[in-house]
């Protein structure tokens, strides 16, 4: 199917799936598994097309066109993909939905609008696709917790639509195109108007992948969207924002526009803000995670340190660390969709994400903890796993260049993660059973298809990186950079090379040789989880014996009165309020007096001066 | 083949350190004026462990041991020992920090699985304590690998041997090898870095409900990591060398850094974090500086 067809398709299959919810609420859910899958199967189509335009309409002199990329493809593929796991969901969440057909069509609707941005040949086309998944995911947020969150987000996203709607007219009425690829050979004879337009449009982008300052919509949004929505924000929609820190960067080839300008250790200026934009990210994701209480708020702020990985990697533009950054969107999907299918599973069983009121749940929840636990090695970066083999890209692009401040943001958040990702395997899985989840049972086998799916993909590619490697550097190659070297299961980078396949093979043998030791040894005798060593204390309780509230207490305490973007935020609202407060008392008083005072005014204006004006 | 290597050079780790770790009891006897156990006792501890019956929690208690013990071993196989390189070229430093984190996490949760409040408390402190030391350690590393271009920890050793004993990053990369030193005490948990096991505190911490074999296997793997842990100073900073001088090396900074524990009292975990973040990781971001802006201190 064509591209252009098959998007109109997809739009016309989010329509069709609100009747059927109207109709039958389950019926519509299934429905939005068979419309992800429908695009995802005619999407693979299109992996090894580049280069064929398809018009998907035309009004005046402009016209909406696609063009099919291999970075396109990829990003899309992701996309689809995690849209299309997580709708497995669906049909068990529809009940506790407020408005169900809504849902439905506007999660369908989100991810075929996804495929206008990624194949986009204009920015005319990527605005306005861009501006249907804004605005889709804005009316799906209010259905979860919180109506206030959905505007947070669309203040932050609005920031980012505006600034990037500014350069773009700009754009075009310098070079009268919106043509993305005029526009960027237009760009190399124009550097400083390349510097603008790349500030300007990739605050867009900042903004959508949660990069600081605009990541305080992130733990609002993530934490109060549907918890079936919440795997798609984080593992999807988020990494719109990485395709167009692609777009500025790499597609509009700013290595080769911004050569001539002030480096800072071999980096324009330009790459090297947004790159510690993306650095003091993963500082503030991390440190931010590591305080919450609530698991989808932690798991929100280790998206926003994860995009900062994913910037850094992007803005490197060399063989390694870009290649990692772009595989770190791929893991970094796999995985936060992951543990936010295991908290929504959670959930599901308990009511509750929030961390200190479950415990134990390993024994009621096998595949879940299992699901978690892969999805946690993965974006801990720990071999051998998918997010080892990005991370070691990462590191090894910067070694390279020698960026030791960008380096120590990556290894804070590198170690840091370790902290915050077993927070709630301890405190949810791990642990204490609270006599009030004793019949908790595992979800639905169809709920389980998504989580093992995902730790399979996550397992996969972390054995056999070197296959989705080997696409990627045929994305480097169409991009004029140097693709990332492969052969077999061995990657290279300038500072050697490794071997996926016999580290896993090591790990394995590793791990026999410590099977047969305990294996062959004396059977160990099964306890009861409250007979433990307490110190000579009696606890009967296991609610309070559980070790989860405050759980980094000391290392919190450090940094208690860290300064804040929020609280900055927040004093700019209280402005406005206030500013809002004093326009609705002059002018829109319930006192009559106040309404004829400025009938008068406005009525001398016009007699005495009316005609000036 | 090189898995033939591979399981010897953990065989003769296992005895070398193992015998070492006695002898190490034996060095902290004489300074605190006791007589002590004899040099063999460690493996005495082990063998009786490992005999002995135990407790179990469930799955995830003993899976989490055998991941422990397992990724712990697979780790030390990528290690250079001495001139002993079992799967060439693979010896990369990243791979080798990060495979050593699957023991710490199999360790963290079959800790956590235990339900024990105690242990909750001492991951807590571990984890800590973990961001707290790895930090400064990598950058001064990072340095390294920028200007050599080489992550492999035997390349890098390598490098250091051509100018003779003064071309050791010890001596040309001073500041960096004071702060991976701090680091190495950190990462051994030895006083005054032992906060998360803190018996007097937290009862062992991580290790409070352990018994029989599942605590003789956690001392193998803490054996295991103690290898690695020193094996990477020593191919760092004192120029690796053959099997001999290598073993000689080890000695010497294993017995520096029991005759630190020995006369040490044990920091908070607040103040750990703070001490790490203070003096090491100024001097490891100006070692790092120094050696990628200057070039200074590296062996050409």
């Amino acid at each position: 199917m064509a591209l252009n067809s098959l998007l109109i398709t997809g739009l016309l299959l989010s329509v069709l799936t609100f009747f059927l919810t109207k109709i039958n609420k389950k019926l519509g859910s299934y429905f939005t598994i068979f419309s992800t899958l429908f695009v995802l199967i005619f999407l693979f189509g299109y992996m090894n097309d580049v280069g064929t335009v398809f018009n998907l309409g035309s009004f005046g002199g402009f016209s909406l066109q696609l063009v099919s990329s291999n970075y396109g493809w990829f990003f899309s593929i992701i996309m689809v993909l995690t849209y299309f796991l997580v709708s497995f969901f669906n049909p068990y969440w529809i009940e506790k939905m407020v408005n169900p057909a809504s849902y439905n069509m506007l999660y369908v609707f989100s991810v075929v609008s996804t495929l206008g941005i990624f194949f986009a040949k204009d920015f005319l086309t990527l605005f306005i696709f861009w501006e249907m998944v804004v605005w889709s995911s804005l009316f799906i947020i209010p259905l979860g917790k919180s109506r206030k969150a959905s505007v947070v987000y669309y203040t932050i996203s609005t920031i980012g639509s505006f600034s990037m709607f500014f350069a773009v007219m700009y754009l075009y009425s310098l070079f009268q195109t919106f043509d993305i690829e005029s526009i960027s050979q237009n760009l190399i004879s124009s550097p400083n108007t390349a510097v603008m337009a790349y500030f300007a449009i990739i605050i867009a982008g900042l903004a959508k992948l949660g990069i600081f300052p605009f990541h305080t919509w992130l733990p609002i949004a993530h934490g109060n969207a549907p918890h079936t929505f919440s795997p798609v924000l984080s593992g999807g929609l988020v990494k719109m924002g990485a395709f167009i820190a692609l777009l500025v960067s790499a597609i509009i080839p700013t290595s080769q526009i911004f050569s001539n300008h002030i480096r800072i250790i071999g980096v324009p200026y330009e790459n090297y803000i947004i790159m510690v934009l993306g650095a003091i990210s993963i500082i503030v994701g991390t440190l931010m995670a590591i305080k919450q209480e609530d698991a989808k708020r932690l798991i929100a702020y280790s998206t926003v340190a994860n995009g900062g990985y994913i910037l850094i990697g992007i803005s490197l533009l060399d063989q390694v660390g870009f290649a990692g950054g772009i595989m770190h969107i791929f893991n970094h999907a796999m995985a936060s969709a992951a543990m936010f299918l295991a908290i929504g599973a959670v959930a599901y069983r308990t009511g509750t994400t929030n961390m200190n009121e479950l415990g134990g749940l390993i024994k009621k929840m096998p595949v879940t903890f299992a699901a978690y636990l892969i999805a946690i090695i993965s974006i801990a970066g720990i071999p051998p796993t998918s997010g080892f083999a990005s991370k070691w890209l990462i590191f090894q692009g910067l070694a390279s260049k020698g960026l030791m401040f960008i380096a120590f943001a990556t290894f804070f958040g590198s170690i840091g993660s370790f902290m915050y990702v077993f927070r709630p395997l301890a405190t949810v899985f791990l642990g204490q059973l609270s006599p009030k989840h004793k019949d908790v049972k595992e979800v639905p086998f169809m709920m389980q298809i998504p989580m093992l799916v995902m730790s399979l993909l996550t397992i996969y590619f972390g054995v056999f990186p070197s296959e989705m490697l080997g696409f990627i550097s045929k994305i480097q190659a169409s991009l004029n950079i140097v693709p990332i070297s492969v052969e077999g299961s061995k990657i290279y980078s300038f500072s050697g090379m490794w071997d996926s396949l016999v580290i896993t093979v090591a790990f394995v043998i590793g791990f026999i040789i410590a099977a047969l030791i305990f294996y062959t040894h004396k059977k160990a005798q099964p306890v009861d989880q409250m007979n433990t060593y307490t110190s000579g204390e009696f606890i009967y309780d296991p609610e309070s014996y559980h070790y989860a509230k405050n759980y980094y207490a000391p290392f919190e305490r450090l940094y208690k009165n860290h300064p804040s973007v929020e609280k900055f935020y927040d004093v700019i609202a209280l402005r406005v309020n206030e500013f809002g407060r004093l326009v609705r008392s002059w002018f829109f008083s319930s006192n009559a007096s106040v309404g004829v005072f400025w009938i008068s005014v406005i009525i001398t204006i016009a007699f005495f001066w009316g005609d000036k004006i | 083949m090189s898995y033939l290597i591979a399981f010897m050079i953990v065989f003769i780790g296992f005895l070398w350190q193992v015998s070492l770790d006695g002898i190490q009891r034996k060095v902290t006897a004489k300074i605190h004026r006791r007589v002590g156990p004899p040099w063999y006792q460690t493996f005495m501890d082990i063998f009786k462990a490992l005999s002995k019956s135990s407790i179990t929690h469930g799955f995830i208690y003993d899976f989490g041991v055998m991941m422990a013990l397992g990724g712990t071993i697979a780790t030390f196989m990528f290690l250079p020992f001495g001139n002993i390189v079992a799967f060439n070229g693979l010896d990369n430093f990243f791979v080798v920090v990060y495979l050593l984190a699957i023991g710490s996490l199999g360790m963290a949760m079959s800790a956590s699985g235990s339900g024990n409040a105690w242990a909750g408390i001492g991951i807590m402190r571990a984890l800590t304590q973990m961001l707290a030391y790895e930090v400064p350690f990598m950058i001064v590393v990072f340095g390294m690998i920028h200007v050599y271009g080489t992550s492999s920890l035997s390349e890098l050793a390598h490098v250091q041997q051509m100018n003779g004993i003064f071309g050791w990053h010890i001596f040309t990369m001073p500041l960096g090898a004071i702060v991976a030193f701090i680091s190495l005490l950190g990462m051994l948990s030895k006083v005054p870095f032992d906060t998360p096991i803190a018996p007097t505190e937290i009862a062992s911490g991580p290790m409070v409900e352990y018994g029989g074999k599942h605590f003789g296997m956690l001392i193998l793997q803490h054996e295991f990591a103690t290898l690695v842990e020193v094996g990477l100073f020593v191919n760092l900073f004192l120029g690796g060398g053959n099997l001999i001088e290598y073993l000689i090396k080890y000695f010497f900074v294993y017995t520096l850094v029991t005759l630190i524990y020995a006369v040490s009292a044990r920091f908070r975990i607040e103040n750990v974090v703070t001490f790490f973040y203070g003096v090491p990781i100024v001097l490891s971001l100006v070692q790092a500086a120094i050696v990628i802006f200057t070039g200074l201190g590296v062996n050409v």
